[in-house]
């Protein structure tokens, strides 16, 4: 009995410390810095529905496409509202390739295809009660697990080099499937939370619940950083 | 005149039972609007005197009144209104504002935490809007300025572009 617990003691602190590990990596900038700048980078954004769309959406009619490239538009099952929006911006910006993806579910994406639209359940409803939330955020984390850890395991094209995401609940689910990689040394991509324009005062239950996590914590109005926390305020990115 | 009333993705039963409601209706006449079209997402209303023509509700006697659910964009609603009234969502916020459109916003209190109520006051007190309340609404129909709006900065994606260019290695 003590070696069982004694063993589990050991394993158990070999998570914890992997996972400060990984937490420290995350938060210390500049270390990875590349030697030579890349070429492209594969972008990945989730689109949450509503004022969390159109504002991804804004923040990713800023880049220049040619660098971003492949992009991976995440929506919840259900919103064909966001999915049709990222085609409009995709239409918007169409740059020298003009394929479109002839399925709405790609495993994996090529230069031939510059865009994918992917769909995972959500988190959590607007409305929906917080009591029966963790039940449908575990079906989401298996969904972002599947995409973000499983398939590009199984593929051998990884899941993207940067995801952006802005606030709704699912964005957790995303971000807890990209610690996976990172707590198990696969290839990760780098985590940029942009706080919603419409968090003036309060950061959102999301943005409280990433903040440590992920690569880059950016808000839009500089009050919510009052608090002496981490992230950077660069005024309004929309 | 054309006054666009919209709820957005969601759901805003109050504000679309507001802006059918003779009390706003009568107001909206009064100052001009001779076309009011209520975009009413997943709200409910009383539909009683309303026809439905297959794609739209249309009042009864009243032909330049009418209610519809949702557009894939209402970019072209927002391009033609004089006066667009909203729920205080920050997209319909953003693409409004800079359109340059008189707007009034209504916050949905029933959205987690009430988190509409900050970007709303924060904007009227930077006087790129009016948020006013349900109830209000008449009242900020009447005595809405649209030349005392101070316009809304045109969209600088350069921020985010450089940080994201910064972060993955092309700075």
């Amino acid at each position: 009995m003590v070696s069982v617990a004694l063993i589990l003691l050991f394993v158990l602190s070999c998570i914890v410390l992997r996972l400060i590990s990984v937490i420290r990596r995350t938060r210390t900038r500049f270390s990875d810095a590349r030697p030579t700048p890349p070429k492209t980078c594969s972008l990945a954004v989730f689109l949450g529905s509503g004022g969390h769309t159109s504002e991804a959406l804004v923040l990713l009619s800023a880049l220049d496409f040619s660098r971003y490239s492949p992009r991976k538009y995440i929506y919840s099952q259900g919103d064909i509202l966001s999915a049709k929006k990222a085609v409009n911006l995709e239409s918007l910006k169409a740059p020298e390739c003009t394929s479109h993806p002839s399925v709405p579910q790609v495993h994996s994406t090529d230069a031939t295809t510059p865009y994918t639209l992917v769909s995972i359940p959500r988190a959590r409803r607007v409305h929906q009660s917080l009591f029966t939330t963790p039940v449908t955020a575990a079906r989401s984390l298996i969904t972002c697990l599947y995409h973000v850890t499983i398939a590009p395991l199984l593929s051998g094209h990884p899941f993207a080099d940067v995801l952006v995401v802005n606030g709704p609940g699912t964005c957790c689910m995303l971000c807890l499937a990209v610690y996976v990689n990172r707590f198990f040394g696969f290839h990760s991509p780098k985590m940029i939370y942009v706080e919603s324009f419409a968090r003036v005062k309060t950061l959102s239950l999301s943005g409280k619940l990433l903040r440590p996590f992920v690569d880059r914590f950016v808000v839009q109005w500089p009050e919510l950083l009052n608090d002496g926390g981490r992230g950077e305020c660069r005024g309004w990115l929309i | 005149m054309y006054a666009f009333v919209t709820v957005g993705s969601t759901r805003f039963d109050g504000l679309v039972q507001r802006a059918l409601s003779d009390a706003v209706l009568d107001v909206l006449r009064a100052k001009g609007y001779s076309k009011i079209v209520v975009q009413c997402g997943n709200s409910e209303f009383d539909t009683k005197s309303y026809e439905w023509t297959g794609e739209t509700w249309v009042r009864r006697g009243e032909e330049h009144i009418e209610v519809w659910r949702f557009k894939p964009s209402l970019q072209e609603e927002y391009e033609q209104a004089d006066l667009v009234i909203s729920h205080a969502g920050s997209g319909t916020i953003i693409d409004v504002l800079r359109l340059r459109k008189p707007l009034i916003v209504i916050p949905n209190s029933t959205l987690l935490d009430n988190h509409q109520e900050e970007l709303a006051s924060t904007l009227a007190q930077l006087r790129h809007l009016k948020a006013s309340t349900i109830s209000e609404l008449p009242k900020a129909i009447e005595s809405l300025e649209p030349s005392g709006f101070v316009p809304f900065p045109v969209f600088d994606g350069s921020r985010f572009r450089e940080m994201l260019d910064e972060e993955m290695g092309f700075a």
